[in-house]
């Protein structure tokens, strides 16, 4: 587990240095670029259904009260229970009492990030319910005791080889490292428990709130599984993941999939509305749907209100030239990448992100690549404005930027400047550069080379012309 | 415990700090569903042919495997071809009432051991199990399809009476059977028809899952190998019926 007691700094510099996560970054995030480029090259109309699909988020949010109003109206109807969880010791709370009340002693998961988010597996345990996550990916780094470093391929930081070394000291059975023949132990070992949890969790990825519908996404069909075989299924979501109606929905699962894997659809579109019928023979006998804001509703009107449109694709993680550095595990958070900083602003406060914020070279290439078009760019600048306002910046970049800020403001100062610094720059210069400032100023030029005052600057240049002519 | 009103009172407080503040449009639906999906219907029974051949191409581009036959009582016949190139035996299929034919005994004759899903829920919980762990234990499913979708190559089954979620996702092999009228271009089209079956009160013995099914079960969390058949299907079968079966 990410220790963040280690600076930021200091965690992405031992990313850095760790050559295996290098190389199986850049072969994942090359990957799931390209497939996202074909999927969307040969998809004419995914622009403007990226468009659409922004515009009924927004128009969502704006009436967000009477969308959840019927949301919840609807599952109660269909025979479903809806719980409000403020924070996310209030969601744990609902959750465990839940499987107190129903005798679970293991419950079955889904991947799902709002589960991460509010650290319930520890809670579970601690409860004596065993959680067992489904996803394969989330599966082996639940035995690795590791988190996820990546939304939607939690285990990319992982080779064949450590997964085989996992399976064979965890389950006790001799493993090849050949992804198929795992592949297979873990199906072998999850469809046991599968068919004996009482207890399902899963996330949502969309919930209609027209036809009180809760949404799940996979490739595995591990939210099938779950959604059929236990007795009970809670589904824990964030209250922007509701949309209005089976329209808006197709719009969404449109873009989801191949925004993620280039899919046109994953494979596992899973809609249910409440449990088990009178006439069936399968499916949850209760439905419990979680309502989670956690830092949420408060954004409605903040700084962040553009994240609430985020679908969990992982589209800006694998074009962020920091996260294709670092991977997940260095941000410290639930959340990595782009959008994972304006999450973890969102959750857990400003204050956590002030190094993170500038954990961005703000290139802009997640906006691109955002299949709601959020602007994650504009909202970290907003966060480090947020952060220097409140006094949150290191004591030597808010001396550095004072002295700046003095001297921009007073002409007579900066032309005065120019001369003196070409005096002092001497001793430092290489060429045309700087590259190390003594004192505490080579924080600076650790990772940035500084450009010299130039021989006459434009000022200069300019006043020798106003002269001449 | 935060009441329903306390948690909705939030959102409304926060709502309030910004009047109008963004500009939304107003979500399309259509305004009379069922009329939209009467016509989506009408043109699609026109072309049915180019939908189909747009079918078969999406579908096994996501690993499905495609069969057409002429009628519904060929069908048993590419079952049993399919089950013995597996070395398949046991088989669960829908009940007939939800498939529109009784397909097991000719389903024996072919070698398989057959067994028709019961036509609602079982009560007593040792029954429930007993044919869990069969439904588990076997080899084949066999399904009908409310919808097939040409875009995306995928399928739609609803779970409800003597359909049950299992049957499509507990064994190795899928195999699902339609024809003409389960057939749709677009994801468009499915949430016209998806509004539409929503709009009034469900039909008795509609069960509570929707699924779309898209290809055999995938992952790719192990250096980005895909390999099929994690948790649901490794192989899912489409089997085209030329001459509608049912009524």
């Amino acid at each position: 587990m990410t220790d963040l007691s280690v600076p930021f700094r200091e965690r992405a510099g031992r990313a850095l240095d760790d050559h295996f996560l290098q190389e199986a970054l850049t072969i994942a995030t090359t990957k799931f670029i390209e497939l996202r480029r074909e999927a969307f090259g040969s998809f004419p109309e995914g622009d403007a259904l990226r468009d659409r699909a922004r515009a009924i988020k927004e128009a969502t949010l704006q009436r967000l009260d009477a969308h959840l109003e019927r949301l919840i109206d609807r599952v109660e109807a269909l025979g479903g229970h809806v719980h409000f969880a403020r924070t996310a010791a209030e969601a744990r709370e609902i959750i465990l009492g839940i499987a107190k009340r129903t005798g679970a002693r293991m419950a079955v998961k889904s991947k799902s990030m709002a589960t991460e988010e509010i650290d319930l597996n520890e809670a579970l345990e601690h409860a004596g319910v065993t959680p067992v996550e489904t996803d394969l990916g989330e599966y082996i780094i639940q035995l690795a005791h590791e988190k996820p470093s990546h939304i939607i391929a939690p285990a990319i930081h992982k080779t064949k080889g450590q997964v085989a070394e996992l399976f064979t000291r965890v389950l006790g059975r001799p493993a090849e490292p050949d992804p198929e023949a795992l592949t297979r132990i873990a199906r072998a070992e999850l469809r046991e428990k599968f068919l004996q949890a009482d207890l399902g969790i899963t996330g949502a990825n969309f919930a209609v709130a027209e036809t009180g519908t809760v949404v799940l996404v996979t490739n595995e069909g591990n939210g099938r599984m779950i959604t059929s075989l236990p007795r009970v299924h809670v589904a824990v979501m964030g209250v922007e993941k509701v949309v209005p109606s089976m329209t808006d929905l197709m719009v969404f699962l449109a873009i989801l999939a191949r925004s993620a894997t280039g899919q046109k659809l994953s494979v596992y579109t899973t809609m249910v509305q409440g449990p088990r019928r009178a006439d069936e023979l399968e499916g949850p006998d209760e439905f419990h749907l979680v309502l989670l804001d956690n830092g949420r509703i408060r954004q409605l009107a903040g700084t962040l209100r553009e994240a609430l449109s985020c679908l969990r694709c992982g589209a800006c993680l694998n074009v962020c030239p920091v996260y294709r550095q670092i991977g997940g595990h260095a941000y410290g958070y639930t959340y990595p990448g782009p959008i994972g900083i304006l999450l973890t602003a969102m959750l857990n406060g400003n204050a956590a992100v002030r190094d993170l914020a500038h954990a961005s070279s703000l290139c802009g290439a997640c906006l691109d690549a955002c299949p709601v078009r959020i602007d994650i760019p504009r909202m970290l600048i907003a966060l480090r404005k947020e952060n220097v306002e409140a006094g949150r910046a290191p004591a030597a970049e808010r001396s550095a930027f004072g002295a700046f800020a003095r001297l921009l403001r007073h002409p007579a100062l900066y032309r005065a400047a120019a001369p003196l610094a070409r005096v002092l720059q001497r001793p430092l210069a290489r060429g045309r550069r700087i590259r190390r400032l003594p004192l505490f100023f080579g924080a600076w030029t650790r990772t940035r080379d500084l450009p010299v005052v130039a021989p006459r600057t434009f000022s200069e240049r300019w006043r020798a012309l106003e002269r001449e002519r | 415990m935060t009441t329903r009103a306390e948690f909705l009172g939030e959102i409304r407080r926060e709502m309030a700090k910004t009047p109008g503040a963004f500009p939304a449009t107003p979500a399309l639906r259509p305004a009379r569903p069922a009329e939209v999906a009467e016509t989506i219907r009408r043109e699609l029974a026109e072309r049915w042919p180019e939908t189909l051949e747009r079918f078969r191409q999406e579908f096994e581009r996501v690993g499905g495997v495609f069969y057409r036959v002429g009628s519904i009582d060929a069908v048993p016949g590419v079952v049993g071809r399919i089950a013995r190139e597996r070395e398949a035996r046991r088989l669960v299929a829908w009940h007939p009432s939800a498939l529109g034919r009784d397909l097991v005994p000719p389903l024996r004759s072919e070698g398989l051991d057959g067994e028709a899903m019961p036509p609602g829920a079982l009560d007593d919980p040792r029954a429930r199990q007993a044919l869990r762990e069969r439904i588990a234990a076997a080899d084949l499913g066999l399904t009908g399809v409310d919808l097939a979708i040409a875009e995306t190559g995928s399928l739609v089954l609803v779970s409800g009476a003597g359909r049950p979620r299992s049957t499509s996702l507990l064994p190795p092999y899928h195999v699902a059977v339609f024809d003409r009228t389960a057939l749709v271009e677009s994801l468009a089209q499915v949430g016209v028809l998806l509004e539409a079956w929503h709009a009034g009160e469900a039909p008795a013995g509609r069960g509570a899952a929707i699924n779309v099914i898209t290809g055999p079960s995938r992952t790719a969390d192990i250096e980005l190998t895909l390999t099929r058949g994690v948790h649901g299907p490794k192989e899912v079968h489409a089997i085209f019926v030329e001459a509608p079966w049912r009524g």
